[in-house]
């Protein structure tokens, strides 16, 4: 008996697993059909209405039938915060988009700091928002090769009259910027970056006061600051002097410590070396990189770093609080980092913990070999990329959104809000930001979340942009501000688009890569100074294994097909 | 004859008659089969992804066969260095997790049972289950502060009697020492709980007999509490044997960092990272499928040398 009735049981659990394997069969290709038809038939809207000012679909740019969309958000969980589906600015948007265009948009919140594992997860579920964004192409081109992202290439062009905002802001540019040079495909547009400013190293002006040195401007002169500040720790940090961190960088040393290391790449550097070398974008493979960590490598052996850098993960905020509680020297991060947050910034934190004079400043130490201050910056695009997933089956109404968040003025609003509650206008006419409370909070910076075409501050004219920016950072004196804007774009050198397609070697391996190159830096930088080439060589050699070489070899061998005996762009 | 009598119609019950009695105990177990069935069996359908070129919107069915008839991932990873390591790592870890950690419990349980004060053994008891409720996050947390070159308690005291700082966590042979024995801290009272159990279950008169005897604390735990508690240690070593190339996914990944990756990264983080992270779910699958089979390989060797030895074996 009791073997019969298991029979059974067995035989239905078969029989039901089946039954499920069939459903969980059946849900993908459905979505993926629809995908496809209504790929289909936009295209032939499309088409039908060649020579047209507007597709048929459209009225007034209105929709007949209410359309809804899903767009991605960031949710960066910061404390006190607004909901980043439901505040003030995504009512603005809602309310815009319904009353333009009859289109219904519902934000998705993704958390900031795993939103590339997250947005993996939705794909893969097949619920993925309608709108994606992502820093990472390497992502967007394997989500395409798997067949999950739609082709923008025909959108973009049949549309053109629909999106006349998105096409002005962006231009052939960012449009353009991910077009494969062979097959004509478009998986993703490119956000624009309003400011190109990339990273600063900053330094606690009140150290240096106290110590009556001044601001260092070579590498030497950054050295003997650091060596100062840890021989004067009990005059700078009294009972705390043993918490003295001279330089602190994080486990992500290649960012953390980039103005140095750039510095040590030839300023005169050909377009195809740089090109052939930069997969990496923490400069991991450049020529030059090794001395750049030698160096921090000395200092750290010499107790002028933070120990445990490499022991906290990403998004750990030790080391902000070190900085904030004023153990810290100096560092070297995003261009306006200190003065981020408003009331919680790295500089206010200061002042309350402090003094009122405590305060990191930005400097612009390490030369490279021309004497020259060489910062590689973004180009305009380069920075956010904006992608549709195959289940987006509304392509059009997708497009209408983001043409609408370019549009100038609704950029401008979502940036700096209502005149009274998150900023106020100044005699000067510049904007200046004030920190708001509840459903106007700014969950980041200028809402650049929101703006996903428009990354930086971005106002109706350039001027105002300008003077504006300094007066952007609530809590922050604009003078710190505007120097630190002025060391950042001191000598930058542009990034330039090398367009030869994709890079097979590049699929699947980028986090694997990065990973790889975070254990190379912190490895290098804590080995023993006699060790150092042993380390370096070593890690880097199973670096260049795991793949590595294989992309420089693959973008030496595109590069030399593309711009056959040159070795710089057109 | 009554006996027999009685006996036979009930087997020769009907499937309906039968399920009309017992109805209620089945139905008790539905669920937990239906937790089974959708949790555990249903996704094995999507094992078959570790034979297929994976596409991130075709049904599992319809995606291509991958290179080298179905094998072509399963030869890349072992062509891998980084799974390699990772294999490595996985056993080593889990072997030293093994034999460090597999005796502390039983170790604990002995002694813990030669205590007479009792209100004394269970505030002991309940002490040591304690940490087996901390999630690892946490666990690695108090280690950091506890343990950080300079920073951490530990090492300050060092420092403060003259000593040189340890680096527990940032020094490969440190590393797993650590790892280690945080993971047996963290386990030892609550495995403990099942040996406990099952020395309670030994007949008290075997311990009078050997008093009368004239036998000692040790003799009798030798003669009397190990014998006793023999087949429920080997069940647990079987189980333990089978999870040899298996590891819980929070422990490494939370103690990991970038120094110590060569020794600790695992197969469960490597699977995380290059798969759900780098999107190589083939690749991962075929992985995880390795793993799994040689787990089961184990279990079976372990079982079958169990009852080769003479003890009941988990079936």
């Amino acid at each position: 008996m009791k073997k019969k009735l298991l029979s059974i049981l067995l035989a239905g659990t078969m029989v039901l697993s089946m039954a499920a394997c069939g459903n969980s069969n059946d849900a993908p290709s459905s979505a993926a059909n629809a995908g496809t038809t209504s790929k289909e038939s936009s295209s032939q809207a499309a088409s039908s209405d060649e020579g047209q000012a507007s597709t048929s679909e459209l009225t007034d740019g209105k929709f007949a039938e209410t359309r809804h969309i899903t767009v991605e958000v960031y949710d960066r969980g910061n404390d006190g915060g607004s909901d980043p589906t439901n505040n003030m600015y995504t009512e603005y948007i809602k309310k815009g988009m319904l009353e333009e265009h009859n289109v219904e948009v519902e934000f998705v919140k993704v958390p900031r700091w795993t939103e590339v594992e997250e947005i993996n997860n939705l794909l893969a579920a097949g619920t993925a928002p309608d709108i994606c964004v992502t820093y990472s192409y390497p992502t967007i081109k394997t989500y395409a090769d798997m067949g999950g992202v739609l082709d923008l290439s025909s959108y973009v062009e049949d549309y053109k009259n629909d999106l006349p905002n998105l096409w002005s802001w962006l231009g052939e540019t960012n449009m353009y910027w991910d077009k494969d040079p062979v097959d004509g495909t478009l998986w993703a547009i490119e956000g624009k970056l309003a400011t190109t400013n990339r990273i600063n190293t900053f330094v606690r002006q009140d150290w240096l006061d106290k110590l009556n040195m001044k601001a260092p401007t070579t590498k030497a002169e950054f050295e003997a600051m650091l060596v100062a500040f840890k021989d004067n720790a009990d005059l700078l940090l009294g009972a705390d002097a043993d918490k003295m961190v001279p330089y602190s960088v994080s486990y992500d040393v290649g960012w953390r410590a980039a103005t140095l290391i750039e510095s040590f790449i030839d300023p005169d550097i050909t377009d195809k070396e740089y090109y052939v070398n930069g997969f990496d974008d923490r400069k991991l493979t450049q020529n030059g990189t090794k001395e750049a960590v030698r160096l921090l490598n000395k200092w750290y052996n010499a107790g002028l770093m933070w120990d445990n850098f490499a022991l906290y993960g990403s998004g750990d905020t030790t080391e902000d609080d070190n900085m904030k509680a004023g153990y810290v020297g100096a560092f070297t991060h995003n261009w306006d980092y200190p003065f981020r947050n408003g009331t919680d910034s790295i500089n206010a934190n200061l002042q309350r913990n402090v003094g009122a004079d405590a305060k990191f400043v930005a400097i612009d130490p390490f030369e490279d070999s021309k004497g020259t201050h060489t910062k590689y910056v973004s180009s305009t695009a380069g920075d956010r990329k904006i992608f549709f997933p195959t289940t987006n089956d509304e392509p059009l109404a997708c497009l209408l959104y983001l043409d609408w968040i370019s549009q100038p003025e609704h950029i401008e609003y979502l940036q700096i809000g209502d005149e009274g509650v998150t900023h106020n206008k100044l005699e000067s006419g510049a904007i200046q930001t004030v920190a708001a409370t509840g459903d106007a909070i700014q969950n980041s910076g200028m809402n650049i979340d929101y703006t996903i075409t428009c990354n930086g501050l971005n106002l109706s004219t350039k001027e105002l942009t300008d003077l504006s920016k300094a007066y952007s950072y609530a809590e922050i004196d604009p003078e710190l501000v505007q120097q630190a804007n002025k060391i950042a774009q001191t000598d930058i050198v542009p990034a330039k688009n090398v367009n030869v397609g994709s890079i097979d070697a590049e699929t699947g391996v980028g986090d694997t890569l990065s990973a790889k190159r975070d254990q190379v830096y912190d490895n290098a930088v804590i080995a023993k100074e006699a060790d150092f080439d042993k380390v370096w060589d070593e890690l880097i050699a199973d670096y260049l294994s795991a793949g590595g070489q294989a992309i420089i070899d693959e973008r030496t061998a595109k590069w030399d097909q593309y711009f056959p005996g040159t070795d710089m762009l057109p | 004859m009554k006996n027999k009598k009685q006996v036979v119609p009930q087997r020769k019950v009907s499937f309906g008659v039968y399920m009309k009695r017992y109805w209620q105990l089945y139905a008790l177990l539905a669920l937990p089969l239906l937790y089974l069935l959708v949790f555990k069996y249903v996704p094995m359908v999507y094992i078959q992804i570790a034979f297929k070129k994976y596409s991130i919107v075709e049904s599992v069915w319809k995606m291509p066969l991958a290179a080298n008839h179905g094998f072509e991932y399963f030869i890349k990873a072992f062509k891998s260095k980084d799974f390699l390591l990772a294999l490595r790592n996985t056993v080593t870890l889990n072997l030293l997790d093994l034999v460090v950690g597999f005796p502390a419990p039983i170790i604990f349980a002995l002694i813990l049972n030669e205590l007479c004060f009792k209100r004394f053994k269970k505030v002991i008891q309940t002490i040591a289950y304690m940490p087996h409720f901390l999630s690892w996050v946490i666990i690695y947390s108090l280690a950091l502060q506890l343990f950080a070159p300079h920073e951490g308690l530990v090492n300050m005291v060092i420092e403060g009697l003259g000593g040189e700082s340890i680096p527990f966590l940032n020094d490969a042979a440190h590393w797993i020492a650590t790892y280690i024995g945080v993971g047996v801290w963290q386990n030892f009272g609550w495995g403990s709980i099942v040996y406990l159990a099952a020395i309670a279950g030994i007949n008290p008169e075997l311990y009078e007999a050997a008093s009368v005897d004239g036998a000692g604390r040790f003799r009798k735990m030798w003669h009397i509490t190990l014998p006793g508690i023999k087949p429920t240690i080997v069940v647990l070593l079987i189980m333990n044997l089978g999870n040899i190339l298996g590891s819980g996914f929070d422990r490494p990944f939370a103690f990991q960092n970038n120094l110590v990756m060569k020794v600790a990264d695992v197969i469960s983080t490597y699977v995380y990272r290059t798969g759900i992270k780098g999107l190589q779910f083939s690749l991962t699958t075929a992985v995880g499928l390795f793993q799994s089979v040689v787990g089961v390989f184990f279990l079976l060797m372990a079982n079958w040398l169990s009852r080769r030895l003479g003890e009941r074996g988990i079936w």
